[in-house]
């Protein structure tokens, strides 16, 4: 039995390929989504995990950055750098807003940074410099890419234009584009004069960051303070609200799509073979091993899709965000190997309505001339 | 002395119910016995396939019972068949039914490997057959390779390999021209004769009977013994075979005359000239 599933799978290699493509196709896309999924979901919290600090202090009923608005009086950062414990203080402001290239618009987030600042960002250069005086803005490359521009040109910030200096990687999600200008132009667009928006506490070591956040918001008026960890999480959360909840769902109806293709595929392959299967059961065959060969039938044209995904997955995703910039895309082995098993185990269940027809399918139909 | 190999006893089957009931086979009573060739003729829809399938185990009777080598295979649990199937029967079929993935010698095989045990036997079987049936130069190729006399002879050979006292054909010979068909024949011939085999065959071929000793004609779901005075002998204008058109199956028109043919092959071959066939039959041609 196990011979004549060996090969009367392999017999047709066109129709073992054409079905495995199928489940490879829907596997692809489960990996790509979540590649696509984990990238961007990576790429939302790229700011707070680049620069982390270990407390995040903001506005009293702020907690989070994504699309955010928060205002603290400066002396605000001098109370907190003078608590016990707290190494250093660095104030950022910050603003969701939409960048102009010429008739290009682009959403992006903006952090404004003191002369001082290095710490909070730009974390990686890809090209030109970092920014040292009023009127220079550092953008990702991939959003230059995108708004066709480069070192030199000018962009706009609502009605300020901005030369850039520098690109910078890793600071490019189709959510949120980070760029970098400085403080005092930030300060000025903003009309928040003695003001910032956040500040990133690094504290002295041997302290435990969830006793100090809960301190400085004792201590210090109407801020609240969050640790790297509650921060990136808050953060997480309202991204997910904002658009990654339509690609994860994508995800989900990408795996049901992949499901129904190798039920599809398994029953296909026993209507096929419904013939054959009738002869085999004729000549004595027993029903344990008649579904035993189904399954195994079911379980390679699944493993060979998959095997397909997996080397499109690995050989060629990573290779997307080379002609599709504005793609972040993560591949994981982990997520990989999960659709293994899950391509056996759907391949299964897939098969399992078939092969119980085989079972119950009427062995006389050989005499069918 | 011979064995009571096979035997039915109130054999019923009937479809459907009421009006539409249709009795399929309606109390048949047979016994067969070991090297015996036992021939059920009968017209088309008489219910031969149902009363073949019944004898196999592939399909339940409605009542009545069947032996196979002593066991009541009607009061099997459904579980217990298909052992039966494999080693107390062996099938042959009118397509032949050869697996299309596996060679020769595979197919041959392949009932073997549903008994436990016996592996160095069972090639040793399948080495005997493959020369006694004359495809020795043939043993690894696919079925989509072979001639149609070739497939049928491989599917005697299969049938054969786990020894079983009965062998049931259904057309053995009914895709086969008329050498081949006789090769057949003679094939089953010697199956009963050497391997003391009971052998059943339901056909519509005539030619079948030179080799048969018994001759039993199922109509209306009833089984009798055939009277030769019931022949009516047409030729086939394709090979030139005899053949009783009472019992023919394939029929064609041509010119509004009616003609029979012995198999499908001949059938096709005449309808895609049937001038050249009938020029060769006509003495003034």
């Amino acid at each position: 039995m196990i011979r004549w599933a060996l090969k009367s799978l392999l017999s047709n290699k066109g129709s073992l390929l054409g079905s495995a493509a199928g489940i490879a196709g829907a596997f692809i896309l489960v990996i790509f989504f979540d590649a696509v999924f984990r990238g961007e979901s990576t790429q939302i919290v790229a700011y707070a995990e680049n620069t982390s600090p270990d407390i995040w202090v903001m506005q009293k009923g702020v907690a989070n950055m994504h699309m955010a608005t928060s205002f603290l009086w400066d002396w605000k950062a001098d109370n907190v750098e003078e608590l016990e414990g707290v190494k250093r203080v660095t104030p950022i402001s910050y603003l969701n807003t939409i960048i102009r290239a010429g008739e290009v618009e682009a959403f992006a987030f903006i952090v404004g940074l003191l002369p001082d600042a290095d710490r909070a960002g730009p974390w990686e250069m890809g090209k030109g410099r970092k920014i040292e005086k009023s009127g220079e803005i550092v953008i990702p490359d991939v959003l230059a890419k995108l708004t066709g521009t480069g070192i030199g040109d000018k962009v706009m910030i609502t009605d300020r234009a901005f030369t850039i200096v520098g690109l910078s990687k890793g600071a490019y999600s189709s959510a949120n584009a980070i760029a970098f200008v400085p403080f005092d132009d930030l300060e000025s667009i903003l009309k928040s004069g003695g003001t910032y928006s956040f500040l990133l506490v690094d504290l002295e070591e041997g302290y435990d960051p969830r006793m100090m956040a809960a301190k400085i918001k004792n201590e210090v008026e109407k801020v609240n303070a969050l640790t790297q960890e509650e921060f990136i999480r808050n953060d997480f959360a309202m991204a997910m609200q904002m658009g990654v909840e339509i690609i994860f769902m994508m995800s989900v109806i990408c795996s049901t799509l992949a499901v129904l293709i190798t039920g599809f595929t398994a029953y296909m392959q026993v209507v096929k073979k419904k013939r054959e299967i009738a002869i085999i059961k004729a000549m004595g065959t027993g029903r344990a091993s008649l579904m035993g060969g189904i399954l195994m039938q079911s379980a390679m044209i699944a493993f060979t899709g998959f095997i397909m995904a997996a080397g499109f997955s690995f050989v060629i995703i990573p290779h997307i965000p080379a002609l599709a910039p504005q793609l972040t895309l993560v591949v994981s082995f982990w997520a990989v190997a999960k659709m293994g098993l899950l391509a056996i185990v759907i391949s299964i269940a897939g098969a399992l309505i078939p092969a119980w027809n085989v079972t119950r399918l009427d062995p006389a139909l050989v005499f069918n001339g | 002395m011979k064995k009571i190999i096979l035997r039915s006893n109130g054999l019923k089957k009937h479809y459907g119910s009421g009006h539409t009931e249709v009795r399929a086979v309606d109390g048949i009573d047979l016994t067969v016995y070991s090297g015996e060739i036992v021939l059920i003729m009968g017209p088309s829809g008489s219910g031969k396939t149902s009363m073949l399938s019944m004898l196999g185990g592939l399909l339940s009777p409605n009542s009545g019972s069947v032996e196979i080598d002593g066991i009541d295979i009607t009061s099997l649990p459904g579980n217990k068949l298909p052992q039966i199937r494999a080693l107390k029967l062996g099938f042959v079929f009118q397509a032949f039914n050869l697996l299309e993935a596996l060679t020769v010698e595979e197919n041959i095989l392949f009932p073997a490997s549903l008994k436990t045990g016996g592996k160095k036997e069972a090639i040793e079987r399948a080495d005997d057959l493959i020369s006694r049936l004359g495809l020795a130069g043939r043993r690894n190729a696919l079925p989509k390779t072979l001639s149609g006399g070739e497939k049928q002879r491989v599917a005697i050979a299969r049938a054969l390999i786990n020894e079983p006292p009965v062998i049931l054909a259904d057309e053995p010979t009914g895709n086969l021209d008329s050498k081949s068909g006789q090769e057949v024949m003679m094939i089953l011939h010697d199956v009963a004769r050497d391997e003391g085999c009971a052998v059943v065959i339901v056909t519509h071929d005539p030619r079948v009977e030179d080799i048969a000793d018994r001759i039993l004609w199922l109509e209306d779901g009833l089984l009798r013994d055939r009277k030769d005075e019931e022949h009516h002998w047409v030729y086939d204008p394709v090979c030139g075979m005899r053949i009783d058109e009472w019992t023919a199956t394939l029929f064609s028109e041509y010119e509004e005359t009616k003609y029979a043919f012995c198999s499908k092959r001949c059938k096709e071959r005449f309808n895609e000239t049937p001038e050249s066939y009938l020029r060769l039959n006509d003495p003034k041609g």
